[in-house]
This record gives structure tokens, sequence and C-alpha cells, in this order.
């Protein structure tokens, strides 16, 4: 028998004001195949979620042409996360309270260029983590064939089991990823498209498939399908330390949970 | 005005059976929507699904897993709630009835989506699926089952003639009343959950009847994709012939004068047999 508790504030800001507020608590007991989940309140769990939300409260008061949305979840493992999802005419990043008002910024100071959309593609901002998420995380998740990755890469993807709710079937699923190269080559490409930011993606088991929708580019918003040997054949590059990518809300089966992400400066090459 | 809701969801989901009990209120003070678990009050009694509700979902369980072959379920999920709901002086019970079922014959993926434990359809699409053969172009004229048409007509709105079904409560606990379907914004508000702000909506939608349906025409049986805009991907069958195509479905030429049947797409939508 494993049982899972957990409590959560969830809150949406509108250019600094409180809009929406919401608490969630429950408890779940799981027997062999069968779960048997109701609102029960741990008390514990409610208070470490208001003091964490209330100490969100002062960075959001500061994002006056901002969407957003913060998520506090406490869980019986005493783990409490916070999350914070910012968005600005239209593009979002994923971040937490220690982070929030560089992301902020960095949402202000990236622009879409017009460049045209040809060449290698250069990740920026640990940007590749997204990429690799899809590719290489999802793809573990549903037990995928392998494909040869290139010999500098080193990818940290563990799976475990979580869910979003009480209400919900536990998951294997990524607790983070962290892509690591050790002497890649890099040769900044002299045609090349600079990634910036990532609107989302996908990984279609069926058909391995990867999609990835770039939101801020020096080539504009784009969309790259590609299946997932294809990804792995275009990695050309790689350069420094894995850089903290401002993501991502992974959604699988409606279950939406938060996923570390960082990698490298990378580069691919074919995708475009 | 608060709204409150006491609910029970049995649900099967790809070989878990979840039960799940909940009280929950909602409402909006000085422009903020707030949601939470209500208090339980001594008198408050929370409800249960009847037991023979749970025999239908177990037997559905187990006569799709039974009549579709296991390498062909991608993901499953079936449930049977029931629910009282309370605001402003109004009070309803409902019961509902939810299938999901995605199945695969690679590279395709079938969508079936419904409202009652109907096997037959799944066993259907199942059996269609495992015979599709390549891609077709669009036919000319094509027949959209019930199930296919429920999921188009709220791209449909203001487009064709349609009607809001009268019966039962909005999410605000007001009465929902038959009306012609049009671009005005909607009389009533939709609450898919208590934790969700209510939106207007048209609810419980139905085109009106018209025109002849060709019943030569080939049938689209399943959706392969969600909709896109009017865009529809589709599993279709012709004689003995099964195959996948793209088919806009902006211009409907005939509405059945069938009973239709209700399904969970958008706000309440009632598929007929329609043909483009």
């Amino acid at each position: 028998m494993t049982t899972f508790s957990i409590a959560s504030r969830d809150e949406l800001w509108l250019r600094g004001a409180l809009v929406e507020s919401r608490l969630m608590h429950g408890v779940a007991t799981q027997r062999g195949d069968s779960i048997d989940a109701s609102d029960t309140r741990d008390d514990e769990l409610v208070r470490a979620c208001d003091l964490v939300i209330d100490a969100a409260h002062a960075a959001v008061a500061s994002f006056r042409d901002a969407r957003v949305r913060i998520v506090v979840r406490a869980t019986h493992d005493g783990e409490v996360e916070t999350t914070m999802t910012i968005a600005v005419d239209g593009v979002s990043v994923v971040t937490t309270p220690s982070d929030a008002l560089a992301d902020y910024e960095l949402l202000h100071r990236v622009r879409n260029g017009s460049a045209p959309l040809c060449g290698a593609i250069v990740w920026q901002n640990g940007s590749a983590a997204v990429l690799l998420h899809e590719a290489f995380g999802h793809a573990s998740e549903h037990d995928a064939a392998p494909v040869a990755w290139p010999s500098w890469l080193s990818i940290e993807a563990p799976l475990t089991s979580r869910r979003e709710t009480f209400r919900d079937v536990p998951l294997m699923r990524m607790t983070h990823l962290i892509a690591r190269q050790t002497s890649a080559p890099f040769v900044m490409p002299d045609e090349r498209v600079e990634v910036q930011l990532v609107a989302g993606g996908a990984y279609d088991p069926m058909t391995d498939m990867v999609t990835v929708d770039v939101a801020v580019s020096s080539a504009g918003p784009f969309t790259i399908r590609r299946s997932r040997a294809e990804i792995a054949a275009s990695l050309a590059g790689a350069s420094g330390e894995p850089i903290r990518y401002p993501g991502v809300i992974c959604s699988r089966e409606g279950q939406e949970l938060y996923v570390a992400s960082h990698a490298p400066v990378m580069i691919t090459d074919g995708l475009l | 005005m608060t709204y409150r809701k006491v609910g029970r969801v049995l649900r099967y989901e790809n070989g878990i059976r979840i039960s799940i009990s909940e009280i929950g209120e909602a409402f909006e003070e000085n422009g903020v929507f707030q949601a939470r678990p209500a208090v339980e009050e001594p008198a408050q009694t929370r409800v249960s699904v009847p037991h023979s509700a749970l025999a239908d979902l177990n037997q559905c369980v187990a006569q799709t897993l039974l009549s579709v072959r296991s390498g062909r379920i991608e993901r499953f999920i079936a449930s049977e709630g029931v629910a009282t709901h309370e605001i402003d002086g109004s009070k309803w019970t409902e019961e509902s009835r939810r299938v999901h079922i995605s199945l695969v014959n690679q590279p395709l993926r079938a969508l079936i989506d419904l409202a009652s434990f109907d096997v037959a359809i799944i066993k259907t699409v199942a059996d269609a699926l495992a015979r599709a053969g390549g891609e077709r172009d669009a036919p000319k004229r094509i027949r959209l089952a019930p199930n296919v048409s429920a999921a188009l007509l709220p791209s449909l709105i203001g487009e064709l003639a349609m009607e809001q079904t009268g019966g039962g409560f909005d999410g605000r606990g007001r009465p929902i009343e038959t009306r012609a379907v049009t671009h005005d914004p909607p009389p009533n508000w939709y609450r898919p959950g208590y934790a969700v702000r209510p939106v207007r909506a048209w609810m419980n939608i139905r085109a009106l009847p018209f025109g002849r349906i060709d019943h030569d025409a080939p049938l689209a049986i399943a959706l392969l994709e969600p909709i896109h805009g009017t865009s529809l991907r589709i599993l279709c069958v012709d004689g003995d012939d099964v195959f996948p195509t793209t088919v806009d479905g902006s211009h409907v030429a005939a509405v059945s004068r069938a009973e239709p049947v209700w399904y969970p797409y958008a706000a309440g939508s009632f598929g007929v047999e329609m043909m483009l």
C-alpha cells in the first residue's frame, strides 16, 4: 500500500493584480491496481504552501505588464515546489521565485528577428534542453528504441513515479533533464538561426516524431518536426557548461509537471 | 454567490481503477475567482456511484479489452460519475459517463470520445482501423458519423443553422433554454469543474436537419486527429475499403433527421449523421 498526499496553491495574476486563486488538497491510497482518493486536508502541507506563496507575491507585484501564474505544491515527501509562469506579449517562461526577475528581464530583452530560416540552429539560453526533453526524455518514458547520440553528449533525465494531483494516476515521468558535453566540437556557423525561447514541444511515441515550436529566434517563430533519429544525427556541436532553461511545464496524459531543464549552447545542422 | 459541488467519480485509466471523492466550492470576491475544497458539514453526505453503474463501467472495460486487440489500444479511460451542484438556490444532480480511447494501427491513431459505454462504436472503429489502407483524396461527398459530426459542430457556430438544446442548468445555476445559436454572446455559462472559472458558451448544441443524406456516400467513422478549425483528418469507410483522408468540414450539405446523441465536445454537442 502506498499513500500520496498533496496540497497546492495556484494563483493567476494579470498586470500585478490577483484574478484567480485556488487551493487544492487531497490524499490517494493505492493498493495494487486500485487507488482510493479524496480531498482530505493535511494542514501541514497547506501551511507549507501558504508560507511559500506569500514570499512569491513580492516578485509578482512588480511585473506590471505580465500574466503570471504561480503554483506551489507541497507533497508528503517534504518537497515544496514553486513555479512561476510569466508571459509577456504571448511569449512565456517558466521559472522559480529566485530566478523570476532575471527571466522577466530576459522576456523583455529577446526579440524575434527576420533572418532567413536556413542553415544551422544555435540553441541559446539552454533551449536545447527542450529539444532533448522531447527527443530523449519522453522517448525514455515510452521505452522507445535507442538512437545514436553523439559520443560527446551525456544526458541525465531520471524517471520516477509522479502525478499532478491526488486525482491522477502516477506515471513514470522525468524529474529533470541535464545535458552535458565533453570535448564536443564547436564552430559557430556563419549561416545560422539563433534560438532564444521555445513555446512548446511534443513527442509522438507512435510515429517517433519530435515537434518543437520555437517562440523567439533570429528568424522569428518556426516549427521543427523531425524523427528522433534525425534529431540525434543533427547534433553538430556544443560549448560550455549546462545553462538553466526557463521552462519546462511538461504535459502528459493531461498532467502538468515542472521539469527543470539544463543544456549547454548547442548546434544542430540539417533541421531547417 | 457560492457554487458548491459534491462529487464522486470511478475511473478506469490504462489498467488502474481510481475512486475520487470531493466536495468543492467556488465564488468571486472583488473580481477574484476563488476555488477550494469545502469544509465538510456534519449534515453533508458525500455521494456514491450506484453499484449498477459500477457494474456497467466494469462491463464496458472488460468488453472493450476483449473486443480490441491489446496492442491496438494506446490509451483507454472510462469513467462513471455522480455529482450534486448547488448555487443561488438551485440544486441539481447529474450522472455522467465518459469514454476516451485512442486506437492505433501505425501510422494511424483513431480518437473516440463518448458519453456512453457504447462498445459497439469502439469495436467498429477498431475493426476498420485494422483494415485501413493508404491515404486517399477526399471524396466529393462524404457522410460524417454522429461521433464525428458532434466534434465538428463547435467549429461551425454561427456558420451552420443550429440550436442550443434546452434542459438542465448551467454553471451559474441558470436554466438552459432552447435558443438559436448565433455569433452573439451565449446566454449561458459553462463550468467544466468547480475549480474552473465559468465562461460563456453555447451548451448542448445540435444542428438543425435539412437536405438529403446520400446513404451511398463514404462514411467517416472516426477522427484521426483532434479537429483543427474545420479541417478533419478522418478514417473513412467506402464499401469494403477503409482509408484515411482529410476533408474541409465548413460546407455541410445535409443534416439527418435521426435522433441525435450527446457527445462530450466543448460544452456539449449532439451528433447526428451529416453530409459534406
